[in-house]
């Protein structure tokens, strides 16, 4: 998808809500009807053979769901497991996932025009899983396409195609 | 099928009655979803795939009505099928009168089959108009009002004789009438042959058939005047005589063309004139007036006869006597996907509920009296909860023993064998998924006892026993599981030939093995019991497949068998596939499940008892075996943080006919657990076969065996 379509998209579309979440230093927003719930961090049983951001899986009310560290991921300098650390469970096209965040921060409802395009930067994440850039006063906000990040071959989620 | 089929003997154990709910059922949804589909038909842009659709519905359903001899909706939506065909190969294009008449259709099929639901009561829907204007759009032609009819045609007239004509009305048609001459047999019996002639009367719009008489004996020859392709007659056919025993030629051009004037009566059947008379024996069949005292004849007559094609004929046994009482829908039809969200759903609450257990175990039963009592309840409630929502996906095993009677008659007299079958235990209840997968299995085992086990009447006479051999199929519980047994008293397997035959092929046997583990050698790969037992070449199906299918479902296989008193062959299966026997080891702090099916040993090892090859691969010697040596700890990669505990724990396990031995840290114990799928939500995993929650709800990894024994190969 081209930059200018994302933005037509992001500009067509209504003012949507945003769920944000902080990794390390940085603010990430991801689309809120994506968003099944929020859970305390439990350790999951490790899985052999994947990658290391993949934590493993839990049960989650006798569901089977992986549970991604976005932190891991995202090359952030410490990742810990505390009290705090929170676990997004996300439902993405029916596929049940669950990535580890530092915290969850709030909702909000960012209006189109306050939504910028995210100039070409070198980056761990795929240029085209970056929705764009919110900025809230002096706050910026980098909004995934979290779906598109999530069904990534490298992510390890699902069975590359033969 | 009606009564008359069953005391004809050509159908006498088989009962249909208790298939007529499921009948009616999807005869419902079929036509349901025909008349959504017709009302979302866009007739400018129809596409095949919608016309199709229609199409198969009409087919289902008439189908289905003519097996269980409802004549009357056959009749209909046999009409209806006729016309859907010709819109489907785009012989026509379709209008809205059309759709206009197929609804309608649909409506009075509904209604007819309402009233046989009913057990024959209420009012008869007259379908005689609808059966003309459809088929008069068939030919391209527009449907006259119904009041342009000139010929008042009786109901019970239509059922039997109009129809033929309205259809071939333009005899440019697609579909043309063939004079065809079937010869069916040799049979031992040939009553079955007669039920065919039966088929002709009960299904209107079928044709006419007559006897030829033929000189073989065991044969009977009929003339058959139909619309049908030869598939579909075999289809036919195939509920009184297997097809191999019926062969279909085209009668040459120049026999009609004598038989038609030889009827001397009317001058063709295309003939309008004949509509005015709807008793009168169709041409050209009365043209053999000569062998008008042959044994088929009287059914020809009879069928003309207006009174007996009525329709009612078929009504009075539709209904069983009581079949009124019977609630108007004692199932619902529920998607699976529910069923199971329901299990997991119950699963998970017996999982709080053992939680909340153990925790209240430390509380005072002198002052939480109350809440322990509660607690027990729960727990009771809870299992009686999971118990009936298990239950749901139960069904009974009678499913799969019905279609044995048949098979194995067909192949009893087939091969000269006189068998009787004998089921026991029917109502047992088995996981639905798993009644699809054993049919198969269950089969192959069910053939084999009457190709190879049973023999011939003159052996067995010869041998002292009862001319008719017994094929036994039981099912029980036994435990957690089900026991499914296929006896029969046949020659069973000889001891002694088998080992030859393994010496034969280079297998490691001795005369020492005990019975059980010289049967098991049939289940070797290539070692099929045809070359074993008996001189049928060809016919036996490796026991190797029948084996691995039931490994598949962490069943186990055992056999039993004398020479010269027959044979037994036990399938011991998990009642269903959503619950398995596991054993949970440990292994570096973490925890996998092996199914207990596969689990044949465990043991401490001993330093020396290891030896590598190549310094890589390592084997175990076990009683005198070589055994590779898995480490779990090495294919999971498992982190070790406490070093002082080590792997000194070997797990034999067996599947597709190899052994290897797992090393653990140790032995958890033996539970029953609820397999889940990993790859719903995340991917396959090398060398697991699906995942569990513990009693702790945590997730533990189950182990494919299977992908284990077959990584050790190379």
């Amino acid at each position: 998808m081209g930059m200018m379509e994302k933005l037509d998209e992001l500009a067509t579309a209504e003012a949507r809500e945003y769920l944000t979440f902080r990794l390390d230093q940085e603010e990430y927003g991801i689309d809120i009807l994506k968003v099944q719930e929020i859970r305390g961090y439990e350790p999951p049983t490790r899985v052999a053979n994947a990658p290391d951001f993949i934590k493993g899986v839990v049960n989650l009310r006798g569901t089977i769901v992986p549970i991604v560290d976005m932190r891991l991921k995202f090359n952030c300098s410490k990742a810990e497991y505390n009290a705090f650390t929170v676990v997004i469970i996300l439902n993405l096209r029916n596929r049940i996932v669950g990535v580890v965040v530092d915290s969850v921060s709030d909702v909000m409802e960012l209006p189109a025009e306050s939504i910028k395009a995210a100039p070409e930067i070198d980056s761990v994440i795929d240029s085209a899983a970056v929705l764009g850039l919110g900025s809230l006063g002096d706050r910026m906000l980098i909004l995934l396409d979290i779906e598109r990040l999530m069904s990534a071959t490298d992510m390890g989620l699902v069975s590359a195609p033969d | 099928m009606s009564e008359t089929h069953q005391d004809s003997g050509g159908n006498g154990d088989f009962d249909l009655t208790q298939f007529y709910q499921i009948f009616f059922e999807e005869a419902g949804e079929n036509l349901d979803l025909m008349e959504q589909m017709l009302l979302n038909l866009n007739l400018e842009t129809a596409d095949d795939e919608a016309l199709n659709g229609i199409f198969r519905c009409a087919h289902s359903v008439k189908g289905g009505a003519a097996t269980f001899g409802f004549a009357d909706v056959a009749e209909l939506t046999h009409q209806m099928e006729s016309l859907l065909d010709k819109l489907r190969r785009h012989e026509l294009q379709p209008n809205s009168e059309m759709v206009d008449v197929l609804l309608e259709s649909a409506d009075a099929s509904r209604s007819l089959l309402a009233r046989h639901q009913a057990g024959g009561e209420g009012e008869v829907t007259p379908t005689a108009d609808l059966v003309r204007r459809i088929s008069a759009l068939a030919a391209g032609g527009s449907s006259a009002p119904a009041t342009a009819v000139p010929a008042p045609v009786a109901v019970a007239a239509v059922a039997a004789v109009e129809v033929p004509r309205t259809v071939t009305k333009p005899p440019a048609q697609t579909k043309q009438s063939r004079s065809l001459e079937i010869c069916v047999g040799p049979l031992e019996r040939t009553e079955q042959a007669d039920a065919i002639q039966e088929l002709f009367r009960d299904i209107p719009g079928l044709g006419e058939i007559a006897v030829l008489p033929t000189a073989v004996a065991n044969t009977r020859l009929f003339s058959v005047q139909t619309e049908s392709s030869d598939d579909d007659l075999l289809d036919l056919f195939a509920f009184h005589v297997s097809r191999e025993f019926i062969k279909i030629t085209e009668r040459v051009a120049s026999v009609e063309a004598v038989a038609v004037p030889a009827a001397g009566g009317p001058a063709g059947m295309f003939d309008p004139a004949d509509d005015a008379q709807p008793g009168a024996p169709l041409a050209p069949l009365p043209g053999y007036g000569f062998f008008d005292g042959a044994p088929g004849a009287p059914v020809v007559a009879a069928e003309s006869h207006p009174g007996e094609a009525k329709t009612p004929k078929v009504l009075p046994k539709v209904a069983p006597p009581g079949a009124a009482a019977q609630p108007e829908a004692a199932t619902i039809r529920v998607a699976i996907s529910k069923v199971d969200q329901l299990i997991n759903l119950v699963g998970e609450l017996v999982i709080t509920q053992a939680m909340l257990a153990q925790n209240s175990r430390a509380l005072d039963p002198a002052v939480y009296q109350q809440l322990l009592s509660g607690l027990s309840d729960l727990d009771r409630n809870t299992r009686d909860l999971q118990e009936s929502v298990m239950s749901i996906r139960m069904i009974p095993m009678s499913i799969v023993f019905s279609r044995f009677p048949r098979m194995l008659r067909d192949l009893a007299s087939k091969l000269g064998k006189k068998v009787d079958f004998v089921t026991q235990g029917e109502a047992t209840e088995l996981d639905k998924g798993l009644v699809e997968k054993i049919t198969d299995p269950l089969t192959h085992l069910v053939r084999n006892s009457c190709d190879h086990g049973v023999e011939s009447p003159a052996e067995r006479l010869a041998a002292g026993k009862p001319e008719t051999g017994t094929i036994t199929l039981s099912a029980s519980h036994q435990g957690g599981s089900i026991v499914i047994e296929v006896r029969d008293d046949g020659k069973g397997m000889s001891r002694q030939k088998i080992l030859n035959k393994a010496r034969e092929r280079g297998l490691d046997v001795s005369d020492q093995m005990s019975d059980g583990e010289v049967w098991q050698l049939i289940f070797a790969p290539g070692f099929s019991t045809a070359e074993v037992v008996t001189d049928v070449s060809g016919r036996g199906v490796g026991m190797d497949v029948v084996k691995r299918n039931i490994a598949a479902l962490n069943g186990t296989v055992e056999i039993d068998s004398a020479e010269g008193y027959g044979m037994k062959v036990s399938v011991r299966l998990p009642l269903t596939l959503a619950i398995m026997d596991g054993m949970s080891v440990g292994v570096g702090g973490e925890v996998y499940i092996l199914p207990l099916s596969s689990v044949v040993e465990s043991f401490q090892v001993k330093g020396d008892a290891v030896s590598t090859v190549g310094q890589g691969s390592q084997l175990v010697k076990v009683r005198d075996e070589y055994m590779p040596v898995i480490e779990l700890e090495k294919i999971f990669q498992i982190p070790r943080f406490d070093f002082e505990k080590s792997c000194d724990i070997m797990v034999v396990v067996e599947a597709d006919g190899s052994r290897v031995a797992l090393l653990v840290d140790e032995l958890l114990g033996q539970q029953q657990v609820v397999v889940k799928n990993l790859e719903s939500n995340y991917r396959k995993v090398p060398n697991v076969s699906g995942a569990t929650i513990l009693g702790d709800g945590k997730v533990a990894l189950i182990l494919d065996t299977g992908a284990l024994v077959r990584r050790s190969r190379h």
